[in-house]
């Protein structure tokens, strides 16, 4: 019983991870129109709350976040990410969000030390 | 001696950001050079370019973690912004992020190195 609690709380939990990304979206860019005067300041807020909510949880994980924010104008946009890492302890989440003038994508690695 | 041996590893150990770059350029000219953006092609591009250039790091032999990221826009006038943010080591861990564009689209890969104990 010791032993899956252990785990439990030390495995990267990408639903747990996904909430966290969504709450500060939604805290930071909910209800705004796109503004290109604000976007920086946007984008930074959005990582540093994922990031601080993050390492609360106190597990024993390195983190990347990254954060992407663009405007609804047609454009294409495609990303994609790969990684070489320890995939047993390692892992990944990637969220996409939008409201009507904006798209925001937002990735968090987490790997294990 | 000591201090010169502590010296040399320290070195040996951290990310250096500027072989990354010269990596990830020609990665992303390999792949992308003088195309014009296609919405039919850009899923293969990204892919080959996050994996030619993680292939390339790994070759270097050194003890990291590597995390590559893409991402391909068409240059239509919309705005668009990136950022990210790190907890991890400072001083053995690094990241370094390529800003490439030619006449149809603009390419941005970044590359996040994260140190094995």
């Amino acid at each position: 019983m010791d032993e899956d609690q252990t785990e439990e709380e030390t495995a990267f939990v990408v639903d747990e991870v996904s909430k966290i990304i969504k709450e500060s979206v939604e805290a930071t860019i909910g209800a705004n129109a796109y503004q290109h005067s604000r976007v920086n300041q946007w984008t930074t807020s959005v990582v540093e709350q994922c990031l601080s909510q993050l390492s609360k949880l106190g597990k024993p994980f390195k983190y990347i976040v990254t954060c992407i924010i663009m405007q609804k104008n047609g454009a294409g946009l495609q990303t994609a990410s790969t990684c070489f890492w320890d995939n047993s302890t390692d892992g990944s989440c990637a969220v996409r969000w939008e409201n009507k003038s904006m798209y925001c994508i937002v990735s968090v690695f987490g790997l294990a030390i | 001696m000591t201090t010169m041996e502590e010296y040399h590893s320290g070195s040996e150990s951290s990310f250096h950001s500027e072989e990354a770059d010269n990596i990830v350029k020609e990665c992303i000219e390999g792949v992308v050079g003088n195309d014009d953006y296609s919405q039919s092609l850009v899923n293969k591009w990204t892919a080959g370019i996050v994996e030619r250039c993680l292939t390339q790091l790994v070759k270097q032999g050194k003890p990291y973690k590597y995390i590559v990221t893409c991402a391909v826009m068409q240059k239509t006038g919309a705005g668009l912004h990136t950022a990210n943010s790190c907890y991890w080591d400072t001083t053995m861990d690094g990241s370094s992020t390529v800003r490439w564009e030619n006449r149809t689209m603009y390419c941005v890969v970044s590359v996040f190195a994260v140190a094995i104990a």
